[in-house]
C-alpha cells in the first residue's frame, strides 16, 4: 500500500487513539508514539503497529500515533482506517477479514 | 456523573446560535472571535444546553471554554477531535492553538506540542511533533559559513525598487544575507509569484540565500492579528511570538546575528511590529538595523504604493518604482487576473 498523502483517523478520547499517516520522503517506516500508558505497554504497542504496517504492506510512511488507552483491536482499526485514507484506495472489507 | 451530550456544528450565520455561544463563553470571560470560520458545540442532552465549545479560524483552533462543572470529563477531548477531523476534510492538517500557559499541558496531552512560549502571557503549540522541526531542516540545509550574518522578511507584494534597494544595502554590509519570504498566501500576489520576483531581481547580488517564511515567519499560525485588525495589545503579544521564534528557533541554526528592516511609512501595523523588533531582538543578542526607504520623487517606494496605482488605473506610472522584471510580470497575461482583483477590492494586502 502505498501512502500519497496525510490522513487521520481516531480521536484523543479515552480509550482511543489517534493515528496521522503521512508520506516520508526518506522512503522508511517512522514511527512516533505518544501514549498515556507508554510505559507499561509501550514496546507492545510498537511491535502492533509494526506487524499492522506490515500486513498493509506499507514500507514508507511517518506515523504519528497520540494513543489515549486503546486497546489493540482499536488501535489496529485506527491504523488501517488511517492508511486506507492515506492511500486514497478504496477498501475490500471482505478481503481485508 | 455521568452525562450524555450531542456535538453540534454551530451555523455561525444564525445570529440566535451565534449568540448562544457569545454567552457561553462570556460566563468564561472569553469572547468569540469574529474570524471564526467553524464552531463546535457540546449540548447536554438532557436539556440542551451548551457545555462546551471550541471554534477554529483557518489553521488556528480557538475560543475554547468547557463548563466549570464538567471539567475534567474529557470534553475538550472530544471537541478536539472533531475540529481535527473537520480541518482535515478542508485539507488542514497543521493546526495551530494559542493558550494560556497554564492550559498547555491539557493540549500537550491532546497531541500538540509547543512551538514558542512567551513569559507569562501566551504558548503557541501546534499538532505535529515535526512542524517546527522540519522548517528548521529545510533551512538549516541552505546555511552558509561566515562572520557578519544577518536576516531580512519581505512579503514583497509586490517586489520594488524599494524591496531591491533594501536587500543591495544589506547584502552589502553582509557576508551572508537570508532572505525570508512570507510564505502567507494573504497577499493578492501569490506566494509563488512574490518568490519568483524577489529571485529575479535579486539574481545580481551573490550572497543572498532566499527561504520560504512557511507557518514560522508572520503567518497568520504565528501572528493572526497581522493579517485580522485587533486589539494593540494582543498585536503586541501576537509580535513578540513571532520574533521570540526568529530569535530562538530560526536565528541561531543559521547564526544570524542582525536583522534588516525597511522603515515603514504607510502601515501601522508593520510600524508597531517593527517597533517591538527593535526593543526584543537586541535582548536575545540580535542587532535590529533600520533602513530608511528609498523615495522616487520625494515618495517613499512601497508596494501599497504599486498596487494603489494599478486601482487608480495608473499602471504606467509603476514603472518607475519596480524593477524591468516586475514589471514585465505586471504586463504579462499571468498578472491580468491580479491586477483585476486589485482593481475590485480594496483589501490592505
Amino acid at each position: 500500500m502505498e501512502i500519497k498523502k496525510e490522513a487521520v483517523a481516531g480521536t484523543v478520547e479515552s480509550s482511543d487513539a489517534m493515528v496521522t499517516i503521512a508520506p516520508n520522503p526518506t522512503g522508511a517506516i517512522e514511527i512516533h508514539l505518544k501514549s498515556v500508558v507508554e510505559r507499561q505497554f509501550g514496546r507492545q504497542i510498537r511491535k502492533l503497529v509494526e506487524e499492522t504496517l506490515k500486513n498493509l504492506k506499507i514500507k514508507s510512511a511517518i506515523v504519528r500515533i497520540e494513543d489515549k488507552g486503546a486497546l489493540d483491536a482499536v488501535l489496529r482499526a485506527r491504523l488501517e482506517a488511517a492508511a486506507d485514507r492515506a492511500s486514497e484506495q478504496k477498501v475490500n472489507w471482505k478481503e481485508r477479514a | 456523573m455521568n452525562h450524555e451530550y450531542a456535538l453540534e456544528k454551530i451555523n455561525l450565520s444564525s445570529k440566535k446560535e451565534k449568540k448562544e455561544v457569545e454567552d457561553f463563553l462570556e460566563k468564561h470571560q472569553l469572547l468569540l472571535d469574529h474570524d471564526v470560520s467553524l464552531c463546535l458545540v457540546l449540548r447536554l442532552t438532557l436539556n440542551q444546553k451548551i457545555v462546551a465549545t471550541a471554534s477554529a479560524a483557518g489553521k488556528v483552533l480557538k475560543c475554547f471554554a468547557v463548563d466549570q462543572d464538567l471539567q475534567g470529563e474529557g470534553l475538550s477531548n472530544k471537541l478536539i477531535s472533531e475540529l481535527i477531523h473537520k480541518k482535515a476534510e478542508e485539507n488542514i492538517r497543521h493546526l495551530f492553538v494559542f493558550t494560556k500557559p497554564e492550559n498547555t499541558f491539557l493540549f500537550e496531552s491532546l497531541g500538540f506540542y509547543v512551538v514558542a512560549k512567551l513569559e507569562g502571557a501566551v504558548d503557541l503549540l501546534e499538532n505535529t511533533p515535526y512542524g517546527l522541526n522540519n522548517f528548521k531542516k529545510e533551512i538549516i540545509e541552505k546555511r552558509i559559513e561566515g562572520n557578519n550574518i544577518a536576516g531580512l522578511v519581505v512579503n514583497c507584494n509586490p517586489f520594488t525598487l524599494g524591496h531591491q534597494y533594501l536587500i543591495e544595502l544589506a547584502s552589502k554590509a553582509s557576508d551572508v544575507l537570508h532572505l525570508f519570504v512570507v510564505w502567507e498566501d494573504a497577499s493578492v500576489f501569490p506566494n509563488t509569484v512574490r518568490l519568483k520576483l524577489i529571485e529575479e531581481g535579486t539574481k545580481h547580488l551573490k550572497n543572498i540565500v532566499i527561504h520560504k517564511g512557511h507557518d514560522y515567519i508572520i503567518s497568520r499560525a504565528t501572528f493572526p492579528t497581522y493579517f485580522i485588525k485587533d486589539d494593540d495589545k494582543i498585536l503586541e503579544t501576537h509580535a513578540r511570538l513571532d520574533l521570540q521564534i526568529f530569535a530562538d528557533s530560526i536565528a541561531p541554526v543559521l547564526e544570524i546575528k542582525k536583522r534588516y528592516v525597511g522603515a515603514e511609512p504607510y502601515c501601522t501595523t508593520t510600524n508597531s511590529y517593527n517597533k517591538i523588533m527593535k526593543e526584543f531582538l537586541p535582548t536575545k543578542g540580535i542587532e535590529v538595523v533600520e533602513l530608511a526607504r528609498k523615495e522616487f520623487n520625494t515618495e517613499a517606494i512601497s508596494a501599497s504604493k504599486v498596487r494603489e496605482l494599478i486601482r487608480e488605473n495608473k499602471l504606467s506610472e509603476c514603472k518607475n518604482i519596480v524593477p524591468a522584471s516586475t514589471w514585465d510580470f505586471l504586463n504579462s497575461f499571468e498578472a491580468e487576473k491580479i491586477i483585476q482583483k486589485i482593481k475590485t477590492t480594496q483589501s490592505r494586502h
